[in-house]
Order: C-alpha cells, then structure tokens, then sequence
C-alpha cells in the first residue's frame, strides 16, 4: 500500500449501494448507558447492519432503513442522551482513518466541540422550560462618566 | 416533513434536532457520502475533482478562491433543496468543508436570501442559553409543516 | 521515506490534494498530516497571534506550531492555500516565516488553483526533498578545487569552470544537440586556463537536459534548477544568510525565487506571455538597428513616458513603438518604454503571486540588459535589485559551487 494519505479506497458492494448510509451514535456526557452496551443492543437487533465500537459511542453501518430502525431502538434506552449524525465515509476507510492519516478526521473537531454542550442539550429535551436570556449592555454614558471621574479622583488623591 | 438546512452545514446538534422532529436535515455529510462513494471518481479522499470548483461558478465567480468554489459545489445544492433553515451565528469552529469563512458568509447570505421559513440564533455559551437554543428550534420546527414532528 | 506535512486549509476542496500526494511520491516522500487537538488548535492560535476568520486557517497556524514545538516529526513542510484569497495569504506567509525562523525544517509554500497539476508542483517537492537528503550539501558556501558547472536550458547552455571560490572559465551557447552544446560550451571554458577535463575534482548539472548530461559525464550532481538557481544567485550576490528574491526574466519564460539562508521556499514560473519575455526586448532591439547589449544603455539614457505604449502583447505592442519612432519619437526613449513594459508584465503575471523579499537579485541574461534592471526596480517601488558577476550563468555558477567536496575524482585516480 502506499504510504499517501489519498489512496483510491477499495469499497465494497455494499458501500456502494446508494442506500448504504453510516451514522455515529454519541453518547452525551450525561448518558446511562455505556458504549459497550449501546453495541451489544445493537447486535440483539438482528438486523443486517455493522456495528462498531468508537470512542465516542458506535458507528453502524448498512442500508439506511436498517440503520435507521437500529437508531430508533436504541435511542430508547436513554432518549435524552444518545445523539446521531451522519457520516460522510464509510468505516475505517483509508482515505479518512485516523490511523493511516496520522491525525483526526477534520469534522471529528467539530464533534468535540459540539459534545460540550450535550449534557445541557440532553437535560432541555427532559425538561424543556422557558429562560429569560438576559444580553449584556453596554454601560451607561452617565455611569460611564462616574467612574472614570472617580477613578481620576483616585488617582489624584494618591499622587498628593 | 421538510428539508431543512442547516448551518454550520454538519452540526451534531442541529441535524440531531431536526430528526427527532421528524424532519429531513440537509446534512453535508450525506452529500458527501454520496461524492466519496461514487465509483466513477478517484480523487482522495473527497472526491472533488477539477470539475466541482467549475460546479461552484454557479454560486461564485471565477475571481472566488478554487477553495470556494470546490465547496459551494457541494453545499449550494443543499441550500437549493431548502424547504426551510436554521443558521446558528458564532458556532464553535469547524473544519475541513467549513473551514473556510469566505464559504461560510456565502453560504449564510444564500440561506438568508431564500423565501423560506428561517430561524437564526446564537450558539449557546452557558446552560441557560442551552435551553433556550433547544427549546427555540423545537418550537421552529413543529411550527413547519403539519405533517412534519411527532 | 522524507515526511512533508501538508500546512494547508483545504487542498481537497480545490481537487488538488491527489496532485499534490502524486508528485511527493514521485520524489520519494509522503505526505502527513500533524496530529492535534482541539484544545491545542485553540491554544496555539491564540499564541500565534493572527485572528483569522477561517477555522482551517487556524487549524494551519496549529499544524505550524506543532512542527516547531517537534509534536510532529516532519522532514519538510509544504505550505499551501487558494490563489487569490487574501486571508490565506496573510496566513501562509505568516506561516512560513514562522516555520523558517523557529525551525530548520525546509518550507515550500504554494497558491494553487483548480487546474493545479502533479508536474507543476515536481519542482517544488523535488527542491524539498533535496534540501532534506542534501542539507549539507545546499549548506556549502564556498567552492573549493577545480569544479565543472553545466547548466543545460532550453535555449541556451551554460558552463562554469571553477577553482577555489573564483570563476576561471565561461562558456555560453545556443542549445542545440543537447552533448555537443556542452562540448562547445565546455571547451570555451577549458579555452581560457589550461586544464582539461582529466584535470577536474567534480562536474554539477542542472537545466531541463540535467539528467541526459550529467548520466553522459558520470556527473557527481545532477539537480533542479530551483536549489541551484537559489544558491548561484545568493553566492554571487553574497546574501546567503537571510532573506533574498531570485528574478531570471528568461528568453522564453520567467522565473522567481524567494530564498531564505540560501535555500529556496517558493517559486513561480510562467512562460506563457512574450510580451513578459526576454523575446520582446530582442525583437525592439532588431526594430531599433541597436545589438541587444546596447539596448539596455539606451533605455537608461530615454524617458518611457515620452512614447506612447497601449499594449503589452508582442504584435501589438511592438507595433506601437514603430508607431512612436515613425512620429519621431527617439530611439532611448522607445527602447526604455520596451523595458518598462516587460517588467510590469513580469509584476502583472507574476512578482504578485509571490511575496517578494528584499534584495532582489536579477540573474539570467536579460539582467545584462541595464534598463531592463532600472525597470524591474522602479515598477517594484524603487527596491533594491542586485545583478551580480557572472548573473547570466547562475545556474552553472550554483552547480559549480554545489559539486564541490563531492567530487573525488583526483584521489579516485592517487587511489
């Protein structure tokens, strides 16, 4: 194989059926249910869909109705806190695996950012409820006008 | 159900979102899984080629960087196929097909130009704001189309 | 295998990254990509310094800032974003000099296009995985013993002869049968000492019939133009540390060089425009009666605001000049706007691709043509251009230079 990062991938039949999709389930920090958990449900399915273990949650692989259905179930052990998102490449494809690149897919950063606020995300899908988002304005003229005053006060009363 | 784009143009949250409604969320990755599966190409790894920077003349001239035009030649289509978006201004920072801030403001001004029904809002900094982010795109979403949430 | 890491915010979007990987393998390199993290992209932009608006854009300076913190073990680097994006721009150079002034790894930078292909960039990997295998090599800056240069261009052949630090022998011809012209050219050199090719230590090729020659003479070099250019050019000009541009405005098409301590990080070439050529100095020189080498003495002495010159292209501007001596407009001046005319192609075409670093060293044989050099320099803002002894056989000067301390050729013989 050679050593390039954009080697031409050999994909399956599979893979190249327009039907095949790929999704990421990520569990959000706040989740009940572990990883290894998430894939053995999967498996109990008995649906013809891949299933792999990552560090984020899983990624499931086949035709997209299978792969769908597979979501749906397994949402239902913690509603709140597993969350999914298509992905563009299939698994461990050469052309977007972290260990032949030597680093991180580009949208895997994006993830992580985004994986911040599930917990948050999770807790307002329980208990959706209404907050008063107060925006910070800019200060006053006129109190603007005090404080500089007082802080030139200040000032001058040290240098005497 | 409604085709709802969606920008950043791969968010987690959002697409997550529009799908627990029961909407179709017009995620990036989806078209490009269709690009990097396509047998016919062989350029690694996203399978753009020559051609899709010349796709992107559609949604920018010629003087616009290669980088642009390789890019709105796959989000443009997405954008064409809108039935309704939600753009999220100050989102954290993504990479590769949204690196680019010059696609990025092109990307938003199409959206926003588009006779559809719109939701803008800022990306959450604290808990609060979290739900009410949540909470403004649930109330959006089951605003369109009545065949559309659960 | 020579690692490059690719700096770049999104060769794969312009189609363009396969090129890239294909003429790195091509030379016997790979390319990789610095491993990070997002905590570390936001950690070393910040460090950095520059607010970019564009995420790759940071996701670059990171990958920057993880060669030099040695995060990534890279060899070279090849530093790259889209033509004519101004932000990108801003970044590369800020990158480059960055990687230049932090680490001794080699840095090519690039502004591509769509239509970018793998031979296009052959040049530029080939400089860098030279100036990985060969450092010590481009490190030399002195010739020592009796050494042979031969720079084999497309139209004409140059040969230097050299022997501790001094040019002793020139020689310069048309290229035609590729071997013969470096026989003549050769013996022109040998013409003016007395040794003969038995008496050599080393013989160094470059030039497009490079690797014909230099199989032919058993050569102990044979390499690009790009690095030996560079090096010929910062050698005459005695700028070999520090920052320095490389201008060879040829007879058919045009080279620039930016260098940094000698070893060159960006190159642009163009060739598609006669009216930015040496060409059309030759052709108003025949229009005016005047030999090419007094052409540039008489553009000094005239004013080209004085004659009228609407077109840049070779038909239609040469056509123009006749036009102005016909009304009785003088020779100097005509001959001055000519020059004034192939510079600011030059700059049109191509000085704007490419962030120019002062001095300027002007090499190749138009740099002989005075006004020309005038030009160049008043187009570029009054910079300060150099044309060096012996400018018009740089790239036999670097080879000459180069070879030296490789060649063995006279202990070989003792052994």
């Amino acid at each position: 194989m050679s050593a390039n990062l954009a080697i031409s991938p050999e994909l399956s039949k599979e893979e190249l059926d327009p039907d095949f999709t790929t999704r990421m389930i990520i569990l959000g920090p706040k989740a009940n249910v572990s990883e290894n958990e998430i894939v053995s449900q999967m498996h109990l399915l008995d649906l013809p869909i891949t299933v792999k273990w990552t560090c984020y949650g899983a990624m499931v692989s086949g035709n997209e109705e299978d792969v769908m259905m597979a979501i749906k179930e397994i949402r239902k052990l913690d509603p709140y806190n597993i969350f999914t998102k298509s992905r563009g490449f299939p698994p461990g494809d050469p052309r977007r695996c972290r260990g032949h690149r030597y680093g991180p897919r580009e949208g895997f950063h994006q993830m992580e950012s985004e994986y911040r606020i599930l917990a948050d995300v999770g807790d307002a899908l329980k208990n959706p409820k209404d907050v008063l988002i107060e925006k910070p304005k800019p200060v006053d003229v006129d109190e603007l006008v005090e404080i500089v005053n007082e802080s030139i006060e200040k000032e001058d009363s040290a240098e005497k | 159900m409604v085709k709802v784009a969606i920008y950043p143009p791969n968010s987690l949250v959002l697409g997550d979102l529009i799908e627990r409604k029961g909407h179709t969320v017009l995620a990036l990755q989806k078209a490009m899984s269709k690009k990097v599966r396509d047998p016919e190409i062989d350029s690694p790894p996203m399978n753009i080629t020559e051609e899709d920077p010349l796709k992107g003349l559609k949604y920018a001239a010629i003087e616009v960087p290669s980088g642009v035009r390789g890019r709105m030649a796959v989000i443009g289509p997405l954008i064409d196929e809108a039935e309704a978006a939600i753009i999220v201004d100050d989102a954290p920072i993504g990479f590769g097909c949204i690196g680019c801030a010059r696609t990025n403001e092109l990307t938003m001004f199409c959206l926003r130009k588009k006779d559809i029904p719109k939701l803008e809002l800022e990306y959450p900094t604290n808990r609060d704001e979290t739900f009410d982010f949540v909470g403004k795109i649930n109330k959006f979403l089951d605003t369109l189309d009545g065949e559309g949430g659960n | 295998m020579v690692k490059i890491a690719l700096v770049s915010c999104g060769t794969e979007y312009s189609g363009i990254q396969k090129e890239i990987e294909k003429a790195a393998l091509t030379f016997g390199a790979e390319i990789i990509l610095p491993e990070i993290d997002l905590d570390y992209i936001e950690e070393s932009y910040t460090k950095f310094g520059f607010s970019a608006q564009s995420s790759s854009l940071k996701l670059m300076i990171a990958r920057a800032m993880s060669i030099v913190e040695g995060r990534c073990k890279a060899d070279a680097v090849f530093v790259a974003s889209c033509f004519r994006c101004a932000e990108a721009a801003l970044v590369r150079n800020e990158v480059r000099r960055f990687l230049q002034e932090n680490s001794r790894i080699p840095v090519v930078t690039y502004s591509f296009t769509e239509k970018t292909k793998a031979d296009e960039l052959f040049i530029r990997m080939e400089a860098l995985v030279t100036t990985v295998a060969r450092r010590s090599i481009l490190a030399r800056e002195k010739q020592e013993g009796l050494t042979l240069g031969i720079d084999s261009g497309s139209t004409t052949t140059k040969v230097i002869l050299m022997e501790n630090n001094k040019v002793i022998g020139t020689g310069w011809n048309p290229t035609k049968d590729i071997m013969e012209s470096v026989y003549k050219g050769t013996e022109q050199a040998f013409a003016e000492t007395d040794y003969g090719w038995d008496d050599l230590d080393g013989i160094g090729t470059t030039g497009y019939g490079r690797i014909t020659i230099g199989k032919e003479l058993n050569a102990e070099l044979i390499q690009e133009e790009l690095s030996v250019n560079a090096k010929g050019a910062v050698y005459l000009a005695d700028k070999q540390r520090g920052e320095a541009t490389v201008l060879d405005i040829g007879g058919m098409d045009n080279k620039v060089i930016t260098v940094n301590n000698g070893i060159p990080d960006n190159f642009t070439m163009g060739g598609i425009c006669a009216g930015a050529s040496g060409r059309f100095l030759d052709m108003t020189s025949r229009r005016l009666d005047v030999d090419i080498t007094e052409l540039g003495p008489l553009a000094v002495s005239g004013d080209y605001r004085n004659a009228v010159l609407n077109s840049y292209c070779i038909v239609f501007g040469i056509q123009d000049l006749v036009t102005t001596l016909a009304a009785g407009g003088s020779k100097a001046d005509v001959a001055d706007a000519a020059c004034h005319s192939v510079a600011q192609q030059v700059y049109e075409q191509q000085l704007q691709e490419i962030d120019i670093r002062e001095p300027l060293i002007q090499v190749g044989g138009t740099s002989l043509i005075t006004g020309l050099v005038e030009a160049v320099s008043t187009t570029l803002g009054g910079i300060d251009v150099i044309v060096p002894d012996y400018s018009q056989h740089i790239g036999a000067v670097g080879a000459a230079l180069l070879v030296s301390g490789l060649g063995t050729r006279q202990e070989d013989k003792k052994a």
